[in-house]
């Protein structure tokens, strides 16, 4: 009997354990209804609502600006105590992609997410909401436009910020090293880059261990300093244009052998730590990077002074163009239970003067919005913003190729940076990867 | 077993109360039955559901052209498998990699594991503190692994190069194919050899001492007593640390990722990667299911033909 007893006992605890497990999910799935009920409450008569509590999943990939998002989150949820937000963070080194689709194939899925533009676009497309009505769409930035909307004119998503990148310099090195004029073409930049070197200064600070530094921000290069990048990337996908062949990849080969010539030592195995760090601290003049590396520049150099030159491609006057583009955007899945309150959200952000303050001081991101004025922007920001001015941009392309030929693009660099193999070999390469993938 | 223990109490009862004896018996299997599922129900339950239910699943994607977000899914019969063979240079290269990578880790693994567990065998006073110090870098995360070993080839190696001025050092450590091979062949050496060294331990441990000792009173040499006692006593240690080692050199991924991440130009990508990659950065998430099925296939048959050979040889005192 005893033996029945305990066999009982581990049944029960068994099924216990089962039914705690499964009634999580129902108990979710009852309350997010409930919400559901609150929400379509609140828009008939919204006195009744405020105990009702909605829960929204933020899930986002900038964990630099994890703890301010969260303060913000906080102030948000103070204004609007109806409102709870739930903030989780992947990014950095970890992989949001996956994370996201795994987050989506587990039924977990968020209200607020982060989205790429152009490829990413045409592939979440079917869970996004359509964002076009949303009241701050008229003071977007054109440029800020583009990556999320679609074929059909529909705007999915919010930019993030505007970014921006090209060789950061050191002022104070370059004057040392006798240059007085910041160089804008290639030959200029040459010289540029002998001087430093005669002087003892190593020029460049060469990151070519991080494939996203070269199969993405360098390699854009080539793409966007052509004549229309788009006709250009959507000839490449008909067959119409080729890679092989094209003068301005032609010319890219003298940008890599430059850095390279002019570089640090070991740039194969060279992060994106070593290679900011090596500038920051005064062993390199000029590193490519992006204005993302300013608050980590000036923790370990407060006193730098620094700002952007282009990534030139040739001797032209167009050479001297900076790329600044959306580096990423804010979504909201369609099937949210709570699409309403992540519009208001959304909106909040960038039009009260809490949101506003939050994005420009705390985030010190550049505003793609044109009622955000940009405040307390570091050297490099400053630069960049300079640059948008004068309208000497060209956009970033790498969001419009075939889904990871950047890496296998980088691959390639790589391969050619250690001297295996030919330039030539390199643009048949990038030609057969992007007919393999695209 | 259960059916002749039966039959005994049937014959010894001499049949006069058959159908009673046919509850009981009944009875009887009931119990066993419900006896094996409480203590295998539980595992059986969650094998099935994060096992073998995500493998069938994964079967069925690699039928398709699933790209992982979308929610229609279309079935493309064997396209899959056919591009992989096909036009899939960079699979085969990760393949080629993994397979070379695994022969080197396997051997070197299980002879520094093999080595340290007869010296740590013998009478050391210090042999418990080695114990467990050679054992430490296996409970470490190969994710971690990864990073730190990363620092102490690149800054580490390149400032002892230039203390000593010896070359060993001054390579481009992880910068090209050959480092990046062998800096990935020592690190997993280095996590997985205290493992095994564990699992020697108590094969020596477990064996007859008195057959050592006749062997030294007929006068054997060590290397003798090594090649011709020792080891075929213990070869099922052999047949679990092989099998261990080339499952695991195999299907090496976290410590792959942060030590090279793949590079340089992706000469040390190895399978699990390459596979990662195709469902997560290609989005070709159908292609992805393709490779790990074979990659699957490939690996089982390995294992069994390996367990198989190794089994053959094994002997009892």
């Amino acid at each position: 009997m005893k033996r029945y007893a305990f066999l009982l006992l581990s049944f029960i605890l068994f099924v216990g354990l089962l039914v705690g497990c499964g009634s999580k999910d129902s108990n979710d799935t009852s309350s997010s209804g409930g919400d559901s009920e609150g929400g379509k409450s609140t828009e008939s008569n919204s006195e009744g609502s405020d105990d009702e509590v909605v829960t929204l999943n933020f899930f986002q990939f900038k964990v630099e600006i994890a703890d301010q998002l969260q303060a913000m989150i906080d102030e948000y949820e103070k204004e609007n105590p109806n409102v709870k937000i739930k903030l989780e963070s992947v990014g950095g080194g970890a992989d949001y992609g996956a994370a996201l689709k795994a987050k989506f194939a587990s039924g977990e899925e968020p209200d607020i997410f982060n989205n790429g533009g152009f490829k990413e676009l045409e592939l979440w497309k079917e869970r996004l909401a359509d964002l076009s009505d949303e009241p701050w769409v008229e003071n977007v930035l054109p440029i800020g436009k583009v990556p999320m909307t679609d074929t059909d004119g529909k705007l999915y998503g919010m930019p993030v910020n505007l970014e921006g990148y090209g060789f950061v310099y050191n002022k104070d090195l370059f004057e040392q090293a006798g240059i007085t004029e910041p160089p804008k073409t290639l030959s200029e930049l040459k010289a540029a880059a002998q001087k430093l070197q005669d002087n003892g200064i190593t020029p460049f600070a060469a990151g070519y261990g991080e494939w996203w530094v070269i199969g993405q921000h360098l390699l854009n290069i080539p793409f966007a300093q052509q004549d229309d990048p788009v006709a250009f990337i959507e000839g490449l996908y008909d067959g119409s244009e080729t890679i092989v062949g094209n003068e301005k990849f032609e010319q890219f080969q003298e940008v890599i052998d430059t850095e390279i010539g002019f570089g640090n030592e070991n740039p194969i195995t060279t992060d994106y730590n070593t290679q900011v760090t090596l500038f920051a601290s005064g062993e390199t003049a000029m590193l490519q990077q992006g204005n993302w590396t300013e608050n980590m520049i000036y923790e370990i150099n407060p006193d730098i002074n620094m700002a952007f030159l282009p990534i030139p491609l040739n001797d032209d006057a167009d050479a001297d163009r900076l790329p600044v583009g959306v580096p990423n955007n804010w979504v909201l899945n369609k099937n949210s239970e709570n699409l309403d309150e992540a519009k208001a959200f959304l909106n909040w952000m960038v039009s009260s003067e809490t949101g506003k303050r939050y994005i420009t001081e705390e985030f010190a991101f550049i505003p793609a919005f044109d009622n955000i004025e940009p405040t307390g922007l570091g050297a490099l920001g400053q630069s960049i913003l300079e640059y948008s001015k004068d309208d000497k941009t060209i956009p970033w392309t790498w969001f419009r190729w075939p889904d990871g030929a950047n890496k296998e693009f980088a691959a390639k660099i790589q391969e050619y940076a250690a001297g295996r193999i030919e330039y030539s070999e390199v643009l048949e390469q990038f030609q057969a990867i992007w007919d393999e993938m695209k | 077993m259960m059916k002749t223990d039966v039959g005994m109490k049937n014959t010894s009862e001499t049949a006069r109360d058959t159908p009673k004896a046919q509850v009981r018996n009944r009875h009887v299997r009931m119990k066993k039955v419900l006896l094996y599922a409480a203590f295998v129900g539980p595992a059986l339950l969650f094998f099935l559901t994060i096992q073998i239910a995500p493998f069938l699943m994964g079967v069925y994607y690699s039928f398709t052209s699933w790209n992982g977000v979308s929610s229609s899914i279309e079935w493309v019969g064997f396209d899959n498998y056919v591009k992989i063979f096909t036009s899939d240079e960079k699979f085969l290269n990760s393949f080629w990699f993994t397979t070379r990578f695994m022969l080197a880790a396997v051997v070197i693994s299980n002879l520094i594991g093999f080595c340290f567990a007869l010296l740590l065998n013998g009478p050391l006073k210090s042999k418990n503190v080695l114990r467990t110090v050679f054992f430490i870098p296996n409970v470490i995360g190969g994710l971690l692994l990864g990073f730190i070993w990363q620092f102490i080839f690149i800054k580490g190696f390149s400032s002892l190069g230039n203390m000593t001025g010896l070359s060993f050092f001054n390579q481009p450590w992880l910068g090209d194919e050959v480092t990046a091979f062998w800096g990935i062949v020592i690190v997993f050496a280095w996590q997985i050899s205290g493992y095994m060294m564990v699992i020697y331990i108590a094969a020596l441990q477990g064996m007859d001492r008195s057959l050592i000792e006749a062997a030294k009173i007929d006068g054997a040499s060590p290397l003798q007593m090594l090649t011709n006692i020792i080891i075929p006593l213990i070869l099922p240690a052999f047949t679990i640390c092989f099998f261990l080692t080339i499952s695991m050199a195999f299907k090496i991924f976290d410590l792959n990722i942060s030590l090279t991440g793949g590079g340089p130009f992706n000469s040390t990508e190895s399978v699990a990667i390459n596979i990662y990659d195709e469902a997560f950065q290609n989005n070709r998430y159908g292609l992805g299911t393709a490779k790990s099925i074979l990659f699957f296939i490939v690996v089982a048959l390995f294992t069994t033909f390996q367990v198989m050979m190794t089994k053959k040889k094994e002997v009892e005192s």
